[in-house]
């Protein structure tokens, strides 16, 4: 499967013209055709595909992602030492916290906003609250991101100056203690995460919604109702447990988005993250870092898709006694 | 209820934006000179590598150069000036440069600076392991060695007038930190030792960097203390940035410069802006090894078709320049006796009926096959819209016109590199020294070279070679202003605009000369000054 996924992705990474040297290069008047051939040479760009997929399997079955093909030559993953002790970082090591911490501020702000929402949706279904529910989260999904971003900076961050305009710290980071630290990091990342967060909204809470009509209707709700139990009871226990079961297939199938990040965003929130680095690597045709972050996410995939089978069987008594018949 | 307060709070957030608390301070006061503080700017990109010969990006250079020295510079007004070098000498034939470098320097770890350093470097930028695309320039050097400590003398084979830029052009590096290391994949690239104003002092991956004056420069140490780059890859967030005060300069578009500032006066208390000419210009250029290319009177009639002012004015809002040699206009070698062609839809005509072609159904046609072609540009919004006002141009005439934009590396490798394209807009930068042969000899077509066009002309070849050769000064103004006549004679390319270089930088920063030298306004930033009541709070920096 994953050799699959890695020599589709290799060719056609390789059919897109170019390579790196006709980027860094290719109209500078002082830069001779001959340097770039002897570049082309250096990074085995001149041998067939089928070779330099060959190569690169080579490599990664030892677990090495190469290095990037841009001057800097930064390993792919993960750091390295060199002889004198220095340390040179990987480029997804640098970037995949970032846009880990982001993703999960997003996702868990997405799930436990929607789920609020959407129960509120479901009980006062078709009343002003459940349209006004609906309206919200649609505008949100339909609204250009980078458009509400710059409005919101310009408005935050320039007239009337609460929140920082772009970047991850402020200057001076290094200087100031850990608590500061961490609400100088916390202000930086309000913005990026509500325009993450806002798109999401609409998908997961309509799905709430119309989960917990669905199970709403059902007979056993209107047993524990003719039980005469408490109506918070009703809601939160029998009918909100049920409803959040495919939830968790939505979450494990999010696993590997956990490492993409949005080039956009990233771009005008200046944040070093996963998306503007796939998105460089691949304009630059830097082909290692643009393989290692594929193969990277296709594993996760494979990965999210069984944890989701998995803890859906954990969660849902029927599904476990289905697998072990 | 949720619902109503988060209206509320996007109304609030939308209404209130002009409750602003404008700072009275007043940043036109005079001040006087103070070393200190910190000058932030922005950069769109990270920089690769601060090894300039092996990075190939322009961040890179920007840092290195505060950073590295080289044996010469150029002084304000373009001419050279001794870098590391105390003075220089070009012998009689014109093959031997010797330099002598100034005595008792050191980098920034006080290591001495000698010619073993500048020997190491040429060594290494001439290295066939070494992955550099500037090689070629100094591979002509056929012997280089050190006499004694201070002294450096290059020989070459034949008489290269470019020589002197070459040597201007290429950072020296500290031997004694390099010699045992890999150039290409050294951990110095990311913790460089320099001479120049500034070193290192923090680097944060996709974030900033920051430098520090250097105490041990060689020109002495500069007034500012520390310069943070920031790395906003957006330029409306860098612009915001701007206006909110968190960053002291960037180069800002023509909207912004003749749209925005002018109808925004508080943002004119606080920034001042600088237009000076830019360092390239934008053509229309013709594959000339296609028909109807080859026939100098379609070029001719395309050429007066177009107007050029008003693509200034559609496109740069009017901050441009027509030009009519590939030269920065004002600079030593523009040809100032050449004369406009000027925008002339009438005599376009003229000139397409004398080649035989006749109008039918509104568009010219000779043989039975119509005028048209395609125009070839990448992703630049500037050239986009370039390209529009020519091919409306042309429409009006009679020729028929479409456009096509490409991604950059399919652009170059698709079209460029294959010859398969009919007319391009592009740019190229107005170079400080006048060699163009590699754009314009006829031997430089081959894929990958950069004569893509397909000019050639015995005349333009033989002055070009002359031109690498000659070192007097006046002797080579003559001849490449013979080379610029010619060219503009044969029209190969549409030179359309040379747009200007405008930066927006904070009032907070003094001593940025009002007119800006030839050499640019960043020309004098070691002299630049931030005075005490103006800086901002700045955490023990």
């Amino acid at each position: 499967m994953l050799i699959g996924i890695s020599l589709i992705s290799f060719f056609i990474m390789h059919l897109a013209p170019g390579d790196i040297t006709s980027n860094e290069s290719a109209f500078n008047p002082k830069a001779s055709e001959e340097s770039r051939q002897k570049l082309r040479e250096m990074y085995n760009l001149d041998k067939p595909i089928i070779v330099q997929y060959g190569l690169w399997l080579k490599r990664i079955a030892k677990l090495d992602f190469g290095h990037s093909f841009a001057s800097h030559q930064r390993p792919v993953l993960w750091q390295e030492k060199d002889k004198n002790g220095n340390i040179k970082p990987g480029l997804i090591q640098k970037a995949l916290p970032i846009t880990l911490l982001i993703n999960l501020l997003t996702i868990f702000l997405i799930f436990s906003i929607s789920i609020v929402l959407g129960t509120i949706a479901a009980i006062r279904k078709n009343k002003i609250p459940d349209r006004l529910i609906t309206l919200f989260v649609f505008v949100g999904f339909a609204i250009p991101g980078f458009w509400l971003a710059l409005l919101l900076m310009y408005s935050l961050g320039v007239s009337n100056q609460i929140l920082p305009i772009s970047g991850l710290h402020s200057i001076g980071y290094e200087q100031m203690s850990y608590v500061t630290q961490f609400i100088d990091m916390l202000k930086h990342l309000i913005l990026p995460v509500f325009i993450s967060c806002l798109s999401g909204l609409a998908g997961i809470s309509l799905y709430v919604r119309n989960g917990m009509i669905e199970i709403l209707n059902q007979d056993f709700i209107k047993t524990a109702r003719a039980k005469g139990l408490y109506e918070k009871k009703v809601i939160f226990v029998h009918t909100l447990k049920n409803a959040l079961l495919p939830l968790i297939t939505i979450l494990g199938l999010s696993i590997p988005g956990l490492i993409g990040g949005s080039v956009i965003a990233e771009s005008i929130f200046a944040i070093p993250g996963m998306g503007k680095l796939f998105y460089d690597a691949v304009l630059m045709r830097d082909f290692p870092v643009v393989m290692g972050i594929l193969t990277i996410g296709s594993i996760l995939t494979l990965l999210g898709n069984l944890i989701a089978d998995l803890s859906y069987a954990w969660a849902d008594p029927r599904i476990r006694r289905g697998l072990s018949k | 209820m949720r619902l109503i307060l988060t209206s509320l709070f996007f109304i609030c957030l939308f209404g209130c934006n002009k409750s602003q608390t404008e700072d009275v301070i007043n940043f036109d006061e005079e001040a006087s000179q103070e070393s200190g503080g910190t000058l932030t700017n922005a950069m769109i990109g990270e920089p690769n590598n601060l090894i300039a010969m092996i990075a190939g990006d322009g961040a890179s250079s920007a840092i290195a150069g505060q950073i590295f020295n080289s044996l010469l510079k150029y002084d304000e007004n373009l001419e050279f000036e001794g870098d590391l070098a105390e003075s220089w000498e070009v012998s009689k034939d014109y093959k031997t440069i010797r330099f002598n470098l100034k005595t008792k320097k050191k980098w920034s770890d006080d290591h001495p600076i000698t010619c073993k350093d500048v020997l190491f470097t040429w060594k290494a930028v001439t290295h066939p392991d070494t992955r550099t695309p500037y090689g070629s320039d100094y591979q002509l050097v056929s012997s280089a060695e050190c006499v004694n400590d201070y002294q450096f003398i290059a020989k070459y084979n034949e008489p290269y007038a470019p020589a002197l830029e070459t040597w201007a052009s290429l950072h020296i590096l500290p031997e004694h930190l390099l010699k045992n290391e890999d150039i290409n994949n050294t951990y110095f690239s990311l913790n460089p030792v320099g001479s120049n104003y500034y070193a290192l002092d923090s680097w944060v991956t996709g974030q900033q960097l920051k430098l520090k004056a250097n105490p041990n420069a060689i020109h002495g140490k500069p007034l500012i203390d520390n310069k943070v780059s920031r790395i906003i890859p957006d330029l409306s967030s860098q612009f915001m940035e701007l206006i909110a005060g968190n960053i002291d300069l960037m180069s800002i578009n023509p909207i912004q410069y003749s749209r925005v500032f002018p109808n925004r006066s508080e943002l004119n208390n606080k920034i001042n802006l600088y237009k000076e000419m830019g360092n390239g210009y934008t053509y229309f250029g013709f594959n000339l090894n296609k028909k109807p290319f080859d026939d100098i009177n379609i070029r001719k009639a395309i050429s007066y078709a177009i107007d050029r002012q008003e693509i200034i004015d559609g496109v740069l809002l009017g901050l441009g320049e027509e030009i009519t040699s590939p030269y920065k206009p004002g600079t030593y070698w523009e040809n100032k006796n050449i004369k406009k062609l000027s925008f002339n839809p009438q005599k376009a005509k003229e000139l397409l009926e004398k080649s035989g072609y006749h109008l039918n159904n509104n568009i010219y046609e000779k043989d039975g096959i119509p005028l048209s072609f395609e125009i070839l540009t990448n992703q630049n919004k500037q050239r986009e819209m370039t390209a529009v006002l020519i091919q409306r141009r042309l429409q009006d005439i009679g020729i028929d016109v479409s456009i096509r934009v490409i991604e950059w590396a399919s652009f170059v490798n698709r079209f460029i590199k294959t010859g398969e394209f009919q007319a391009v807009v592009l740019g190229w930068s107005l170079s400080l020294d006048p060699d163009q042969y590699s754009i314009w000899h006829s031997s430089q077509q081959g894929p990958g070279q950069f004569n893509f066009i397909g000019y050639s002309n015995k005349r333009v070849d033989d002055l070009l070679e002359k031109g690498r050769q000659e070192l007097n000064k006046e002797k080579r103004k003559a001849i490449y202003d013979e080379f610029s006549a010619i060219l503009y004679e044969d029209q190969p390319i549409v030179y359309l605009y040379a747009g200007y270089g405008l930066s927006a930088i904070h009032k907070k920063i003094k001593g940025v000369k009002k007119l800006s030298p030839p050499a640019g306004i960043y020309h004098n930033d070691y002299e630049w000054f931030v005075p005490t009541k103006f800086r901002r709070n700045e955490m023990s920096l």
